[in-house]
């Protein structure tokens, strides 16, 4: 489902340059849950920026479903993660000032369709992790574990094939922690979502079918 | 996309609310300035009237302490012969203090078919007058000598009072007023007396009699195109002479419109600078709202691009997101611009409100579109991977 091929990603600036990751090369299949490991600055949120091509990388080559994404176009590339993939964060990145089920509906704006069927996609979406009680909330009157919930809903309300999560339980409690992992793997179970899903916790990665450790910008697992 | 942003700026009214107050003042300042020269404008657009080119006007306080009337009415025909004797005068007449672009006005109102039209220019004018100031004739005549023994009052009015008093028909040979007291011999082309930008208004024009002798105190004198500052102290000469006891001033007609021009432009360039501060105020205050917004907003335009949205669709947001707001302040601003015509405030054609609306809003919209459109620029180029890693 996501091939990496020999990737390196060098951050210049006018005076430092700095190896972010080298010689990855990773095959994630379809259906696959996968954990990345490795301690802060290893590279494990920038290998998830180029598998979900929020970034591109100095060398190598990223396939996604079969497709080189490396020379599309911006328009193209927006279109193949609005289509293909699904976000999940640390911090939830919620827009505040909207409502939970607009929050929700924010992929599905990017496409073509009508307001009735975004609506009914993010209630869907919502209902699947259980907060259809706060479609009318705003993000500021929920706890911690609901944001992460709503994200998560934002995140599957397109149906993607993919979930990128970059340490979804990283500011959750363990209780709140736990609901959210047994959301994503009830995702991947039963819808067969592939998730690639960046953690310091490690009871967290034992739950996934694989994990894979970084150090130094290097795969040593 | 458009619901959503209208979602989201209504959510965030309470933040917008001072920038959507100073846009919605800008917007009624805006809205005064563009009536006033929309109003300008489309008298500007108007013919003057009357040819005030080579026209001199002669001031003098009237000097005959006299109670016969006819005596002074042959002093002046007197002087008439004197003034137009010179080579270089066309045509002479004697008039009261209104003459084109002075200060002075005289007015009247006169009722007619159980109604009152007031507001009427009065202009006590001679045989002359027409030919010194060159009046378009667009019916009937002007005054000659056989009007002096008229039954009825003779009276030459402009093109805005026959409108008014007989609509689209013909008025010469009509008498008007609730006695039936003057009857129109001629309709003139309206004549902006007050300069370019003022409306000519309802005039008419009254034949002078002995009875009216007194308040000629201004004579229009046409000369030829040479006519120059050795022949205007020649015909100072000839008239202080002729007016021993009188203080004599001469003017041009040209150099009074001038004038009168700027006075009326007076309010419009204040009101124009006023509102120049407040357009400033309002643009530096939307551009820095936009770029304060682009830095607070980091994050959000980072999830926007991961979860599908392009750089072009982020700064079309941006730019979009100015426009919802400044259609709140234009809304309030409309609501309250359309009261002018309803309520006839200050009596301007409703077309001149209509056109300054619109004028209003188009300009507001293009100061938005302005000011919005190089943060919107600046949000496209911010990098998804960067923004979601700052909060």
């Amino acid at each position: 489902m996501i091939h990496l091929q020999n990737i390196e990603k060098v951050y210049r600036t006018d005076t430092v340059e700095t190896l972010a990751l080298h010689n990855i090369s990773l095959q994630v299949e379809k259906g696959e849950f996968l954990s990345i490991m490795g301690p802060s600055g290893c590279g494990k949120s920038t290998m998830l920026n180029l598998m979900g091509l929020l970034d591109a990388p100095t060398r190598g080559a990223v396939k996604i479903a079969g497709t080189k994404l490396e020379h599309l176009p911006d328009a193209k590339l927006a279109e193949f993660r609005n289509r293909k993939i699904g976000f999940i964060f640390q911090s939830y990145h919620l827009i505040n000032d909207l409502r939970v089920v607009d929050n929700v509906e924010l992929p599905l704006i990017y496409r073509k369709g009508a307001a009735k069927e975004r609506k009914q996609l993010a209630t869907e979406a919502l209902q699947k992790v259980g907060l259809s009680n706060r479609l009318k909330h705003f993000p500021k009157q929920l706890s911690g574990g609901q944001k992460q919930r709503v994200a998560i809903a934002r995140a599957i309300a397109g149906r993607p094939e993919i979930i990128l999560a970059d340490e979804p339980t990283g500011n959750l409690d363990s209780v709140m922690g736990n609901e959210v992992m047994d959301i994503l793997l009830h995702l991947n179970r039963t819808e067969g979502t592939t998730i690639v899903m960046v953690t310091h916790d490690e009871q967290m990665a034992r739950k996934t079918h694989r994990l894979v450790r970084l150090f130094d910008g290097s795969q040593v697992q | 996309m458009f619901r959503h942003l209208f979602k989201l700026m209504w959510n965030k009214k309470k933040q917008n609310f001072l920038l959507m107050t100073e846009m919605f003042v800008s917007f009624l300042v805006v809205f005064a300035v563009m009536t006033i020269s929309v109003y300008y404008y489309g008298n500007y657009r108007k013919p003057v009237g009357m040819d005030y080119e080579n026209v001199w006007v002669v001031n003098y306080s009237n000097p005959l302490k006299t109670d016969n009337k006819d005596s002074i009415w042959l002093f002046y025909e007197a002087l008439q012969r004197t003034v137009k004797a010179l080579p270089q005068v066309r045509e002479v007449s004697f008039t009261t203090s209104n003459v084109p672009f002075a200060s002075a006005t005289i007015m009247n109102g006169v009722g007619h078919k159980g109604r009152m039209i007031s507001n009427i220019n009065w202009y006590n004018v001679d045989d002359n007058y027409q030919r010194v100031l060159d009046l378009k004739l667009l019916e009937g005549r002007w005054f000659n000598k056989q009007d002096a023994v008229a039954p009825v009052k003779p009276v030459v009015i402009n093109a805005t009072l026959r409108e008014e008093l007989f609509g689209n028909e013909p008025a010469t040979g009509r008498q008007y007023g609730d006695d039936k007291q003057s009857r129109v011999i001629g309709v003139v082309q309206d004549v902006k007396m007050k300069g370019d930008y003022t409306v000519a208004g309802r005039a008419v024009y009254n034949r002078t009699d002995t009875a009216s002798l007194g308040g000629m105190e201004k004579m229009l004198v046409r000369v030829t195109p040479d006519a120059n500052l050795a022949f205007e102290g020649r015909l100072y000469k000839t008239i202080s002479t002729a007016l021993k006891t009188a203080n004599v001033e001469i003017e041009h007609l040209t150099d009074k419109r001038g004038s009168m021009n700027n006075m009326s432009l007076m309010p419009m360039i204040i009101l124009s600078i006023v509102a120049g501060f407040l357009i400033i105020n309002v643009a530096l205050g939307l551009f820095g709202v936009l770029w304060y917004n682009i830095n607070k907003r980091r994050a959000e335009i980072g999830l926007r691009r991961a979860v599908g949205a392009t750089g072009r669709s982020v700064s079309l947001q941006l730019i979009t997101e100015a426009l919802i707001l400044s259609t709140f302040s234009v809304i309030a601003g409309v609501f309250f611009a359309v009261q002018f015509p309803l309520l006839n405030v200050f009596d301007l054609p409703a077309m001149v409100y209509v056109a300054a609306i619109v004028l209003s809003v188009l300009f507001i919209y293009l100061l938005v579109l302005i000011c919005a459109f190089y943060p919107g620029r600046q949000a496209a180029a911010v990098y998804p991977a960067v923004a979601l890693h700052e909060d």
